[in-house]
């Protein structure tokens, strides 16, 4: 693996080298860090590799898309989605681009879905190794790292005045070759070593962790079981458990139209609302939060097991972090796993 | 890559009232642009829908033997139904499918069918009966079992009591509450189920209707003896993609949408929600 060092000074002049690219990037608003996409605005945003609150998801499967646009007389007319430039998303974290790897078999599956897998094929990730994982993080309990260079093009790891930069796959390799010599140079031996220091000190540094061995077999047995009644009491159904998931994809589709000319959208939906179930004869088929906080629960650690052979989830922690109500996901599991 | 978003465009070449009052139900029958055919099997639906409006997914009510076009027996409910309920000869509508599983007619041929529907339940059996009805030497007995509130509400009223007299197939009607000009029984439809007392044998059962008449009418086809694996059954749910992605139908680990919605009892007794 060819790795290099780029001062950390220099971290704008390499975004600003990838003007052929989209480039996202973690940038501070507001105090918050959120992604979004820098290009030709590097000089006025300020990247922030602090706690990412939110996924990078949305660089391949936006909030709300456009389907398509239509007129009075009610033509479909589709937006050519190669059209757009490829895409490079900085500062990805190692979870967040496994939980793509996560996304493709639902969006490949039978129908494939061309908005998210042009945008999904198109997106290249420099991801950014977590050398300080945060409060919630647990990644290594499933099957994740916080230096995994899987699904990654590029891998930067923070130092204290470079980063380093090891090169993953031979799409990285040709980003490189393409960057302004003068800004990089190669890594030395020991660069690697104190990655690797580095590395281990972060895995050492995980506070949270579950061993989730026997959670999908318990999981056939407990569906009628009080636990879930125990913590949806508790659930206020405000959806930020799913909206800030990497791994979450459920969605709605609407039509947004005047008189004469609209669009219909795709925008992200919630499991853990009433309306997502809702039949229009007035039925629901999960008319309480006990119903759809199982659900959840269920679909990330069991259904998408049976249907694509992995749990849908990376252990990055968000939706325990942001539950307004401190419900936490490793106390649901582990009391998954005490249930006699 | 194909758009399975992106609808084609299809047109309405006529409307037949099928129930009025609080519960309107009106049966459109639709032709694809330039003829297409759609391809359609008995059990499958297809989303349909009003640009600027939505789409919803509905049951295709006819068999592709019957000729080259869908029809689709809707009740004005929501947003989507209401504004087809506007809708009259000559309007374009949009369509994408068809989508699910479908009938498992070829494991079904020889054996004897009996269908049981509750209201609007019929519709996704109706294209079963016409599709039995045109490949007769296929099968053996035909029963159509069909329910409604009221006589006003009866799906298909017409037709049912056209086939009365019909050789190929045995109909039998119900409604609710008892009506002075009504000759039929009067009860609910797993009641009339035990009155009819289908045997069971090489026979399979399939129903739809609300929830609740489901539920009793499989329990009161496993006391007649029928097996698991005879019972069958199509699902709805609330569904926006019909591709198995927008993640809302599922029932345990099958999306009612992609994986069915005709379902065997022996897959459905399986999955925890059901």
């Amino acid at each position: 693996m060819a790795s290099y060092l780029l001062p950390r000074d220099k971290l704008n002049l390499f975004l600003a080298e990838l003007d052929r690219f989209q480039v996202w990037a973690p940038v501070n608003r507001g105090g918050t860090c959120v992604f979004e996409p820098v290009s030709g605005r590097l000089d006025s945003v300020e990247i922030d590799l602090r706690h990412q609150p939110l996924p990078a998801k949305q660089a391949v499967f936006p909030q709300t898309e456009s389907f398509f646009t239509f007129g009075h007389e009610g033509v479909p007319q589709v937006t050519d989605l190669t059209a757009a430039p490829e895409t490079v998303i900085f500062g990805i974290r190692p979870c967040d681009a496994r939980s793509f790897a996560l996304l493709d078999p639902v969006f490949e599956d039978t129908f494939p879905d061309p908005y998210y897998l042009i945008r999904r094929r198109r997106a290249i990730l420099f991801g950014m190794a977590c050398t300080e994982p945060f409060a919630n993080c647990f990644c290594t309990s499933i099957g994740g790292d916080p230096f995994a260079t899987a699904n990654l093009d590029l891998r930067f790891t923070e130092g204290d005045t470079c980063f380093l930069i090891d090169v993953i796959t031979g799409r990285g390799r040709q980003i490189i070759d393409a960057i302004d010599p003068s800004i990089l140079r190669a890594a030395a031996e020991e660069d690697g070593q104190k990655s690797q220091q580095r590395a281990q000190n972060a895995r050492g540094l995980m506070a949270r962790g579950i061993d989730l061995s026997g959670v999908p077999e318990k999981l056939t047995t407990l569906f009628d079981h009080p636990l879930w009644k125990r913590f949806a009491d508790k659930c206020i159904g405000c959806g930020i458990c799913t909206y800030a998931c990497p791994t979450c994809y459920c969605f709605d589709m609407q039509d947004e139209a005047t008189a004469r000319q609209g669009r219909r959208v795709r925008i992200w939906d919630s499991c853990m609302f009433a309306e997502y179930t809702l039949h229009a004869s007035g039925h629901n088929p999960r008319p309480t939060r006990v119903e759809r906080f199982r659900n959840r629960i269920y679909h990330k650690f069991k259904f998408n097991l049976d249907n694509y052979g992995a749990l849908s989830c990376v252990g990055c922690g968000r939706c325990i972090s942001l539950c307004p109500v401190n419900i936490d996901l490793i106390e649901c599991l582990s009391a998954v796993k005490d249930t006699l | 890559m194909n758009n399975p978003y992106l609808p084609e465009i299809a047109t309405i070449v006529g409307v037949h009232d099928e129930a009025t009052g609080e519960r309107p139900i009106k049966t459109f029958r639709v032709e694809l642009a330039g003829g297409r055919d759609f391809n359609h099997r008995p059990g499958q639906c297809a989303i349909i829908g009003i640009i600027g409006i939505g789409e919803s997914m509905i049951s295709i009510a006819s068999s592709r033997s019957r000729g080259n076009y869908l029809e689709f027996s809707i009740m004005k409910l929501g947003r989507v139904t209401s504004a087809l309920h506007e809708c009259e000869a000559g309007d374009r509508i949009t369509i994408r499918g068809p989508y699910g599983n479908g009938f498992p007619l070829e494991a079904w041929k020889g054996k004897n069918i009996i269908t049981i529907g509750g209201g609007i339940g019929h519709a996704p059996l109706r294209p079963l009966v016409q599709h039995i009805r045109d490949h007769r030497g296929d099968f053996g007995r035909l029963d159509v079992v069909c329910g409604a509130r009221t006589s006003n509400d009866l799906c298909y009223k017409d037709e049912l009591f056209g086939l009365k007299g019909a050789d190929d197939v045995t109909v039998h009607l119900s409604i609710d509450m008892p009506e002075s000009t009504w000759t039929s029984f009067v009860g609910f439809v797993p009641a009339h189920l035990m009155e009819i007392k289908p045997s069971s044998k090489d026979t399979i059962a399939v129903t739809c209707g609300p929830a609740v008449m489901i539920k009793y009418v499989i329990q009161n086809l496993l006391m007649l003896g029928f097996p698991e694996h005879g019972i069958y059954t199509t699902l709805e749910n609330r569904m926006k993609c019909g591709i198995g992605k927008c993640g809302r139908c599922n029932v345990g680990n099958l999306y009612v949408c992609k994986d069915g919605p005709v379902f065997s009892y022996a897959t459905l007794k399986s999955l925890p929600e059901f």
